[in-house]
């Protein structure tokens, strides 16, 4: 049994860590607390859940590729559209107007997806379905999850190449790390900060696409990555990603086996860590 | 769908039902300020209300304090018009009704079911979400599983949030703890979730579920809902039962509601029958002492003793304000005919009103606990 809650941490783990990821390259590169990022993550899960149950009867790899590209895809151009008209004004503004803001568009966009999906659930489970079940040291698990974990991975290492192998992404570590001298250095500061929030953005709707074969598309299905991103982040650190990683882990694992040896204490746990993570060590585990 | 068809045959005493459809989102809060908004600014001649417990809880006392009628119509929580210990004054609330049974009856009928298939049964579980519902859902299953089974273990109980995502780690918990059977008052898109997210993992392989109101899940999930589970119907609300030849009502609300919506109707179905036509039939029992239109506290003095046909079978009010229902139970299975499974109509189980439902003015608990061996 031991295994599978292993196989659980890591699963859930693998999720927060892409929400969290998205999070994180906003907040770093652009200094912006995106409370929208939980809406980018809906709009990801409705448009795949959309595509899936509208293809009908396919070969799970084109459902798969379909959904994941598909939220994806309309995650990074609703964030292309909300950084152009309206984030870009909030740069040089106090924390409190960001947050007043992105929660805004958060509602904004909790409302638009009303307006276009309605308000009933999509049940897109269609891949989940056809992975079916692998044994593993004597128990079945679904290959789906093992699905999530791999996307995930190639997603983690993906960006970090990008960050540190690329000019654009080095260019971007460069503006998180020092604004005014990227400015003064001449660098796009603006062009790439718009390219940071629609990459953050479509890392979020591509974590609402992966997740839902495995859960239907319901009103307020952001809510919960986003309050679970902050308590990542606010474990690993504003901004890194490697604390994305380490903190996503320690929720993982804490929740999977909590819930096993303890369940009463599922939901004041998580916050329980990020309290002490504030005691001791308030800008998080790798945070600057 | 009702409120076109009572308009279709005249109204309400001749006044057309202009029914207003709001949203139950946005909290607790949300709820309380909405209901004020319609009975106080709006002045709504009666509110039908509420799948979730927590909103129930929230608005009923508005109804006295406000003077507006409200009808719960569906949630559950037994709490809601029990006192704080028993014996308790009733009704608890002069404008506040509830037009179907509490969770009381599904949960006990679980157990009575249990009892009856599973009678040498040690060890249970149970998934169910962490707020009232599920809170009171377990509270008295377990303690009417305690009384009829004695010596029933409960070797785990979990409790993930209303709108949890992922059970894997909660579902991994139930099989490592080995239960013969799992209860579970999961509903809505967590019944769903949990349910396919349990056949990835095997959870039915070895482990038997008992849903308090998963009467609608089998058609939602579709053919690969596991049979052999037992399965409750909030009462005895089920589009097979009583069989469409013995009862017209059920086979023309069936037909209709499968005409317009594609689909067989579930217990919220029926419990929004109930909720409308009590309505209804109130307003014309007091219009013909009342002579007119009747005032809330005639409308409300009707509703008790208020008895009337639904086609789930006869509904009754008690002087509690609470609806008296039947429980239904069955156990899944898969036929021919229905591309999901059924409930065996060899083996399904009414249990009566008097089996699960406690005496007037006896809390729940304090009725159960009060069975002898």
């Amino acid at each position: 049994m031991w295994v599978v809650y292993l196989l659980n941490s890591l699963y859930f783990a693998a999720l927060l860590f892409l929400i969290s990821l998205g999070l994180n390259i906003i907040l770093g590169v652009m200094g912006v607390l995106n409370l929208a990022h939980g809406g980018l993550y809906a709009i990801g899960a409705y448009m795949a859940a959309w595509l899936i149950i509208g293809l009908g009867t396919q070969t799970p790899a084109l459902l798969i590729v379909t959904g994941l590209a598909g939220g994806l895809v309309l995650a990074g151009i609703v964030g292309w559209v909300l950084e152009r008209s309206l984030i870009r004004a909030m740069y040089t503004r106090a924390l409190e107007y960001q947050l007043l803001l992105t929660f805004g568009v958060l509602l904004l966009l909790e409302d638009l997806i009303k307006m276009v999906w309605g308000g009933q659930a999509y049940y897109a489970s269609a891949p989940f379905d056809l992975l079916g079940n692998v044994a593993i040291a004597g128990h079945v698990y679904p290959v789906y999850f093992l699905l999530v974990m791999a996307v995930t991975l190639v997603t983690g290492i993906s960006i970090w190449l990008f960050m540190t192998r690329t000019r654009l992404g080095i260019m971007m570590r460069a503006i998180s790390l020092d604004r005014e001298m990227a400015i003064g250095l001449g660098l796009p500061v603006s062009r790439i900060s718009n390219l940071a929030f629609v990459l953050g953005s479509a890392i979020a709707g591509l974590a609402g696409a992966l997740v839902v074969p495995t859960t239907p598309a319901l009103l307020g299905i952001g809510m919960e990555p986003l309050i679970l991103s902050f308590i990542v982040v606010v474990i690993g650190g504003l901004g890194s990603l490697t604390g994305a990683l380490v903190g996503a882990l320690i929720v993982g694992l804490t929740r999977s086996f909590g819930i096993a040896l303890f369940p009463e204490i599922e939901l004041p746990l998580l916050f329980l860590i990020a309290g002490i993570i504030l005691v001791i060590k308030p800008e998080g585990l790798f945070g600057r | 769908m009702l409120a076109e068809k009572i308009n279709a045959e005249g109204g309400i005493l001749g006044r057309k039902i202009d029914l207003q459809s709001k949203d139950e989102a946005g909290g607790v809060d949300a709820q309380v300020k909405l209901a004020r908004k319609l009975i106080m600014e709006d002045k709504v001649d009666v509110i039908l209300g509420y799948v979730s417990s927590a909103s129930c809880l929230a608005v009923l006392p508005l109804a006295d304090e406000l003077g507006g009628l409200i009808y719960a119509y569906d949630c559950g929580t037994h709490e809601l018009m029990e006192g704080k210990s028993s014996p308790y004054k009733v009704p608890k609330f002069q404008l506040g009704f509830r037009t179907s049974a509490h969770l009381g009856i599904d949960n006990i009928g679980l157990a009575r079911m249990i009892k009856k298939h599973m009678p040498k049964v040690k060890k249970i579980a149970g998934i169910n979400q962490d707020y009232a519902w599920g809170r009171d859902s377990w509270e008295i299953f377990e303690a009417a599983m305690k009384k009829l089974v004695p010596g029933v273990e409960v070797v785990k109980t979990v409790w993930p949030p209303l709108g949890n995502t992922d059970f894997t780690a909660h579902i991994s918990a139930l099989m490592g703890a080995a239960p013969e059977v799992i209860h579970t008052s999961l509903w809505g898109g967590d019944a769903v979730t949990f349910t396919k997210q349990a056949m990835g993992m095997g959870l039915f392989k070895n482990i038997k579920t008992a849903w308090s109101r998963g009467e609608p899940y089998p058609q939602e999930i579709g053919k690969d809902f596991p049979e052999e589970q037992f399965v409750c119907c909030a009462g005895t609300h089920y589009f097979l039962y009583p069989p469409q030849d013995k009862n017209p009502l059920n086979k023309w609300f069936v037909a209709e509601y499968k005409k317009r919506y594609g689909k067989y109707p579930t217990y919220p179905c029926y419990h929004a029958y109930q909720a409308i036509y009590s309505y209804k039939n109130a307003v014309e029992k007091a219009a013909k002492t009342a002579g007119g239109w009747p005032s809330a506290d005639e409308i409300a003095k009707a509703m008790n003793g208020l008895s009337f046909p639904t086609p789930s079978g006869t509904l009754t009010f008690r002087e509690d304000h609470n609806a008296i229902e039947d429980v239904l139970v069955g156990i899944t299975k898969m036929t021919p005919q229905y591309p999901f499974p059924i409930l065996d109509p060899k083996r399904l189980e009414v249990f009566p009103a008097k089996d699960v439902i406690a005496p007037v003015g006896t809390r729940t608990v304090d009725w159960i606990n009060s069975w002898k061996a």
